[in-house]
């Protein structure tokens, strides 16, 4: 099954698929009925629609997307001002309102986010990942303690009793994501712990003398 | 059981990065060392600077001293580790720049923006200072800290990058399968297991510090973004314990690496050694509360969590750190110089620093002692007779010309002038906070002031033979990057 659905093909249409039925009038209004549903699981579906989708193209095809979009460090760039202006309330609100921007939704979060973010992510390497890791764990944090603590109803689309459910929400997806990351860290294999410390030495960069330095 | 036996590793000279760190630690403790005195003079009632000119000093005083302990705490830990692991030195040289540029930041605020809250930024100080400065220069202090944090963590990122890509993940890195399992003398040394419990406890608590100051960023702006005053100072004094207290953690990689080199015998990354680091990377996490069991409208569960794990983390690395450096030097024929007996001495002062901490985790005493002159003999007691010993000690490492290179008179009377003084200077702390005197007051009343007087005295002195070692580092810098022997062979090896 799993291999079935690494093949192109298949994959598309199952994304396919996903991504008509979380835009069919059904699974939208109940997933848009609440701010948790909205923001916590639809927003972050149609990013991965876009995140998977891009790993099921050619990886020349995604290297020469990379190319032509100048490297990782732009395509970060395009993903933290898309998905900072969904995290918006207003946006929000907008998307229920107007057709327009919920039509914008559905577009922007896959091509500006997700597929963006899977063209950065193979150039990152460990830190630039783990940078966004922190940064995107500690924003959602104050983000849910923000929507928490916000002394007014930010949304008119959800109630306070919403905002704050979400924001809790926010908080403890932070905490098991960061918990997760970090665990990430304490499993895995690789690497040759098996050396003696003499064999772990790096070479020095210079060769070493025995009697103090040469002055001049 | 596993064998452990001396293995001789090239001494390798530090790179231009570690000297820029040192000599970045170097100049700003000397600055900090001289705002300290100043604001011990004006409680002595020598000078008169008023009471707003003293808590900027200590403002200053307070947040550099920990910024530069984690600085050259950071260039023990690298220079080491990258003998083990492929750490990258731009990453490196990133971290000073932002540290530099979030110094430029915290000093601007204070000395043009006259921010005076404390290192500690304590909710809602910052944002409510009756028009002693505005919320820029509360904004400016705390987004300096956040440069700061960014830094570090970042250098925490490569550090995890190149452990993981070394050994595969964490728990080899901190030994876990010689710590459960069959010790085959194969774990990693002790340089690569600090610098692995550093990284976990320091990510953490830079993600929790982000976090707060975010959120006071926010409410600076925004007042109505309310935040709970006793979460807030959680998280602060979670994030502030853990990084100060992994200062000393990177230091002690250079006791762990340069005292074996004296005594020709290995520090032993055995069973007992990775379990008191392995217990610490947890309990550190867990120890802050001691810091706030005044506040007894914190939940009860977590102030006798305080109390019970402020007690057992004295004990393991510590303890281990201290027998292993006795069994290391006992009988060795160790040939002392101004290097060893300054990390040898930096052991006493971590061990002596952390006692009084140890009394004031004890829920009664804590009540009538926490805020009194105790807490700050304990923590200069700890930082500067322990962790800053240990750099001043790996300074003159670096810097010894050969490893037959005697120390001049005037190196082995500044070592004698230190020792005595910061212990003068610290007991001074201490006597003070027996007597009940307040901390963190500008004005001392007639009877405190005695005390301050002989601080004072202490402290010229301390900061005169600092003054020595620092003058020495600088003296030597152009060999430190050389590659050659310094360490002096052992008598007993020699024989």
């Amino acid at each position: 099954m799993i291999a079935a659905l690494a093949r192109p093909q298949v994959g598309f249409r199952v994304l396919g698929a996903l991504y008509l039925l979380l835009a069919a009038p059904p699974l939208r209004t109940s997933l848009e009925a609440t701010m948790s549903g909205h923001m916590l699981v639809q927003i972050p579906l149609l990013a991965a629609i876009g995140f998977v989708a891009c790993r099921l193209l050619p990886v020349a095809r995604q290297e020469r997307l990379l190319d032509a979009g100048g490297g990782a460090v732009p395509y970060v760039v395009l993903v933290v001002f898309a998905s900072t202006w969904w995290m918006l309330p207003r946006a929000l609100d907008d998307a229920l309102a107007s057709p327009l921007v919920e039509a914008a939704k559905f577009i922007s979060l896959p091509l500006l986010v997700g597929l963006p973010l899977a063209l950065a992510w193979r150039r990152l390497g460990p830190i630039g990942r783990g940078f966004v890791w922190t940064n995107f764990i500690s924003m959602l944090a104050v983000l849910g303690w923000l929507y928490i603590a916000a002394p007014v109803r930010v949304c008119n689309s959800y109630l306070v009793d919403q905002q704050e459910s979400a924001g809790w929400l926010m908080v403890k997806l932070a905490l098991l994501l960061f918990a997760g990351w970090l665990a990430s860290l304490f499993v895995g294999g690789g690497g040759n712990p098996a050396l003696s410390t003499a064999e772990q030495v790096a070479p020095p960069p210079a060769p070493s003398r025995d009697c103090g330095p040469e002055r001049n | 059981m596993a064998t452990y036996t001396y293995e001789h590793i090239p001494d390798q000279g530090a790179k231009a990065g570690v000297l820029a760190y040192l000599a970045t630690s170097a100049v700003v403790l000397l600055l900090m060392m001289v705002f300290g005195l100043l604001m011990r003079l004006e409680q002595a009632q020598w000078i008169s600077i008023g009471a707003i000119r003293f808590y900027e000093l200590m403002t200053l005083h307070g947040a550099g001293m920990v910024g530069i302990a984690a600085i050259a705490g950071a260039s023990i830990m690298w220079h080491f580790l990258r003998q083990y692991v492929d750490l990258s030195s731009r990453i490196f040289v990133a971290n000073l720049v932002l540290f530099l540029v979030g110094v430029v930041m915290i000093l601007g605020s204070v000395l043009l923006g006259h921010f005076h809250g404390a290192w500690t930024f304590l909710y809602p100080l910052p944002g409510k200072s009756m028009g002693l400065w505005s919320p820029g220069a509360a904004a400016l202090f705390m987004g300096g800290l956040l440069v700061i944090g960014v830094g570090f963590l970042l250098l925490h990122l490569d550090i995890a990058r190149a452990l993981v890509a070394r050994y595969g993940n964490f728990s080899r890195a901190l030994g876990w399968p010689q710590l459960f399992g069959h010790d085959d003398g194969k774990a990693p040394p002790p340089t690569v297991v600090a610098s692995a419990m550093v990284t976990v406890v320091n990510v953490i608590g830079l993600v929790v510090g982000a976090s707060i100051l975010a959120m006071m960023l926010v409410n600076l702006y925004v007042p109505e973004f309310d935040i709970d005053p006793l979460l807030a100072k959680g998280m602060i004094y979670f994030f502030g314990h853990i990084f100060i207290n992994a200062t000393i953690y990177m230091a002690v990689i250079g006791v762990y690496e340069i005292l074996p080199r004296y005594t020709q015998r290995p520090w032993k990354s055995n069973k007992v050694f990775l379990a008191s680091w392995t217990a610490s990377t947890l309990m550190v996490m867990f120890i802050f509360p001691h810091h706030l069991l005044m506040d007894f409208a914190f939940p009860k569960w977590m102030l006798i969590m305080g109390h019970i794990i402020g007690y057992l983390n004295t004990v393991p690395i510590l303890v281990v750190t201290g027998y292993g450096a006795l069994m290391i030097v006992y009988r060795s024929g160790i040939r002392w110089d101004m290097g060893s007996k300054l990390l040898f001495l930096s052991l006493f002062g971590w061990a002596a620093g952390a006692m009084p901490a140890f009394i004031d985790g004890t829920i009664t005493v804590n009540y009538v002692m926490h805020n009194t002159l105790w807490v700050p003999g304990h923590f200069h007691t700890y930082l500067l007779l322990g962790m800053v010993t240990m750099v001043f000690g790996f300074m003159y490492y670096l810097g010894k010309p050969s490893h037959e290179h005697d120390d001049h008179l005037i190196d082995r009377i500044a070592f004698w002038l230190f020792t005595s003084s910061v212990l003068g200077f610290t007991m001074s702390f201490l006597y003070s906070g027996k007597e009940s005197v307040a901390r963190r007051y500008a004005a001392h009343l007639p009877e405190w002031v005695p005390y301050d007087r002989i601080a004072s005295v202490f402290a010229v002195l301390v900061i005169a033979s600092a003054l020595v070692f620092i003058g020495r580092f600088f003296a030597r810098i152009g060999l430190a990057r050389h590659d050659y022997q310094r360490a002096p062979v052992a008598r007993s090896v020699a024989a």
